[in-house]
């Protein structure tokens, strides 16, 4: 018991993996700050946290579901009008069909 | 999601005949506003707190002539300002799917992080672990 014990507990602090939908522009205020309250609401949680940013013209060219898969959730971020509103749009489609934890803001 | 066919945003859209988002009366941009939030919803269980103040820094939102529409389906409105005019909405058959007017990044601090985004990454972690040991049981049954 107490070897699951321990299993569970290193399980729950592997590394998130959180993929943000949008197209990022280090001069915008609000995509540093998504990074950033990611990084201080991990901290709480005392885990780790890997952001990455997901171009919309890369969900519109059919592959979405092989980028979408490997993150634990999905953040549709500030910022549009988006380069791809359909990218963007298949993306949050997918996480509301599959059941990917997901925010828009 | 709700039917609608042709839904357009005013914004890349301006003159589509089905705006389902559309220009705000009063821009949010820079504005800070109080939210009701609806009980049993991440936004409460996240908050901790009927009403809450939040940053907007936007000018459009769903066009108040599909307010009604919007509770048709699974989304579920968990957040509107003093007026009624929806400010969070959530699906009610998903793990965790919320989506806000304002920003709850430009709130967050080191010492405060936001609510609604600690739920989110609790969320992500039992996402994360479920799918981890559906993943072991699928190995074991190949075996």
């Amino acid at each position: 018991m107490m070897f699951n014990r321990i299993e569970e507990e290193s399980e729950m602090n592997q590394q998130l993996k959180v993929g943000i939908i949008g197209d990022y522009d280090p001069n915008l205020r609000f995509h540093i700050a998504t990074n950033e309250s990611l990084n201080h609401a991990a901290a709480a949680l005392s885990g780790s946290l890997e952001a990455s940013w997901l171009p919309t013209e890369s969900l519109a060219d059919g592959s979405i579901e092989t980028i979408l898969r490997p993150f634990d959730a999905l953040w549709c971020g500030p910022g549009s009008p988006y380069k791809s509103m359909d990218g963007a749009l298949q993306a949050i489609r997918f996480a509301r069909e599959q059941g990917w934890p997901f925010i828009g803001t | 999601m709700l039917g609608i066919q042709g839904a357009e945003h005013e914004e890349s859209s301006p003159t589509a005949p089905t705006l389902l988002i559309s220009k705000l009366s009063c821009s949010l941009a820079g504005k800070t506003q109080s939210i009701r939030v609806v009980t049993d919803s991440h936004a409460h269980r996240a908050y901790g707190q009927k009403e809450v103040i939040e940053q907007f820094y936007c000018n459009y939102g769903l066009n108040p002539a599909f307010r009604n529409d919007i509770n048709k389906g699974q989304l579920k409105v968990t957040g509107a300002d003093l007026d009624g005019e929806v400010r969070i909405v959530e699906l009610s058959d998903h793990p965790f799917y919320v989506a806000t007017l304002f920003l709850p990044q430009v709130s967050s601090t080191p010492g405060s992080p936001h609510p609604i985004l600690v739920a989110y990454l609790k969320a992500a972690r039992s996402f994360q672990v479920s799918r981890k040991s559906n993943e072991t049981r699928g190995t074991v049954c190949k075996i």
